[in-house]
């Protein structure tokens, strides 16, 4: 079985959050609510301050502190290895959230279905039509856009980056591009002293 | 090298500490009504003393399921945190808090009415279903300690002391609510027990704090960053003068210098103040690491410490 995984080149990354965008319009994020955020980080002194952009996004941990703190059984990991959050069975604890080291969880505030982007209590059309997969109150998360890698699509932040600084594929696959990559260029993975083997890897 | 970008971010994009704000003031409330009222329950046990066992269950009974519920995104599936025992604190909790209510519930009945007698349940039956509440309340004043130091997410909290101090507070603000309550109607013999056993407890309470502090700081930059903001930074004067002195050494000294009944009020009432504020504390102060420790020197960029 496949081993799904994402790489950030991040050489490549130039912070444009088209990846944001994509995501947002993927799945209908609602507003506040971030399942991929772009990081900037400043340094050194003026005139040679530099900025570098550092793409996060969900592990999708091997060893998912998530899934195992929650008291419900809402959180599971797939056998693809993507860990998923079933919204039925999700009490809304938010013990996931403070488990998640990376901080890549976001507990859903009903105001937010309800208000909808412009705060007025109208949705719009492609809130209606979105938020149908939300239910208020319960964790959500990224997936590596799940439904489309049913379908042999990837997610749609890759999809879309138009620098090819996210490259997602199987890591189980010796030759796949993130497994060569990684290989290549000494992939590391965030925070690997938590002990979570996270399946998503920076290359720079 | 000069690092130009704020330690602490928010929830913004930017790389940094980002505060915990998941669980808020409603759980501080939940964790220190449940502490407090099991350990009154477990001292007031161990006494025989039955209205302090009264008010214990009352307060764990009905503020900590009341503001765990209000904290809930969903709380009409609340009956849902049962299911995974095996590996989730939140679920033995849940357990946990059921069987002290439940058994406590039965136990005080027979105590109070004989009502154990009356259907038909031996002395041995009812003896067990009090240390059934036991068992139950041991676990509570533990198991959100230890359903904190098992979140690795948190320096401050991923911490061997930290279910310690859940332990040490709740028998601490227990011992000092029996010695209110019970002033006039413990004997002295067993009122003189309690003010010894508080305080010892304080001082436990005193050098765990202390514990918790030094190994955060020294395991993490995350950890020190949380401790600055206790010691020196954001929360310093909650932290130093509510927490330390007003939760800590202020009833230690009334309890040592008077046996008055309005000394140890006002003890057990400084005490509880500042119980309560250490579990604010310890929620607010606590910090996810910036996610470039490790990277942070691969790709050229001074450590976010």
């Amino acid at each position: 079985m496949a081993r799904m995984g994402m790489v950030f080149d991040l050489k490549a990354c130039i912070g444009c959050n088209a990846c944001v965008v994509a995501c947002k319009q993927e799945n209908s994020v609602p507003d506040g609510v971030f399942f991929t955020r772009t990081l900037s980080y400043e340094y050194g002194e003026y005139p040679g301050v530099k900025r570098v952009y550092i793409p996060t996004i969900c592990n999708q941990c091997e060893d998912a502190p998530c899934e195992k703190v929650c008291p419900s059984g809402a959180t599971y990991t797939r056998a693809d290895g993507i860990v998923m959050v079933d919204r039925d069975k999700c009490i809304g604890c938010s013990s996931c959230a403070v488990a998640c080291p990376y901080d890549m969880r976001t507990m859903l505030d009903p105001s937010v279905l309800e208000k909808g982007l412009f705060g007025t209590g109208e949705l719009t059309p492609f809130e209606q039509h979105g938020y149908g997969r939300y239910t208020a109150g319960t964790a959500v998360k990224c997936d590596f856009c799940s439904q489309r890698v049913d379908a042999g699509l990837r997610p749609a932040c890759v999809e879309t980056c138009p620098t090819n600084a996210r490259i997602f594929g199987d890591l189980d696959d010796a030759n796949s591009a993130p497994s060569v990559l990684i290989r290549k260029r000494n992939g590391r993975q965030p925070l690997p002293e938590k002990g979570t083997k996270p399946k998503v890897y920076y290359v720079d | 090298m000069m690092q130009t970008s704020k330690p602490l971010v928010g929830n913004s994009f930017k790389l940094g500490y980002r505060f915990q704000r998941y669980w808020d003031t409603s759980m501080a409330i939940a964790f220190f009504s449940a502490e407090v009222g099991a350990g009154l329950f477990l001292v007031s046990f161990f006494l025989d003393y039955v209205p302090g066992m009264i008010v214990g269950l009352l307060i764990a009974g009905t503020l900590k399921p009341y503001f765990h519920l209000a904290h809930m995104g969903v709380p009409q599936k609340s009956w849902r945190a049962i299911l995974r025992p095996d590996r989730s604190w939140i679920s033995r909790g849940a357990l946990a808090v059921a069987l002290m209510i439940g058994c406590g519930v039965v136990y005080l009945l027979e105590r109070t009415y004989g009502v154990g007698s009356a259907v038909g349940l031996g002395p041995a039956v009812m003896t067990a279903v009090g240390y059934g509440a036991v068992i139950g309340a041991l676990v509570v004043v533990f198991y959100q300690g230890l359903a904190m130091a098992h979140s690795e997410s948190f320096t401050l909290w991923a911490n061997p002391l930290v279910p310690l101090s859940s332990g040490c507070y709740a028998f601490t603000a227990g011992s000092l609510l029996a010695l209110v309550i019970g002033a006039q109607s413990i004997s002295a013999e067993h009122l003189g027990m309690l003010r010894g056993f508080s305080v010892i407890l304080l001082l436990i309470d005193v050098c765990v704090i202390a514990g918790i502090l030094v190994l955060a700081r020294n395991k993490s930059p995350g950890g020190a960053f949380s401790v600055s903001l206790l010691l020196n930074g954001e929360y310093a004067s909650l932290f130093r003068y509510v927490v330390i002195f007003l939760g800590l050494l202020v009833p230690l000294v009334l309890l040592l210098v008077s046996q008055h009944f309005v000394a140890v009020l006002f003890a057990a009432l400084s005490m509880l103040s500042g119980f309560f504020c250490y579990r604010v504390l310890i929620f607010k102060a606590a910090v996810f690491e910036p996610i470039t420790h490790d990277l942070a020197g691969s790709i050229g960029l001074p450590r976010t410490s």
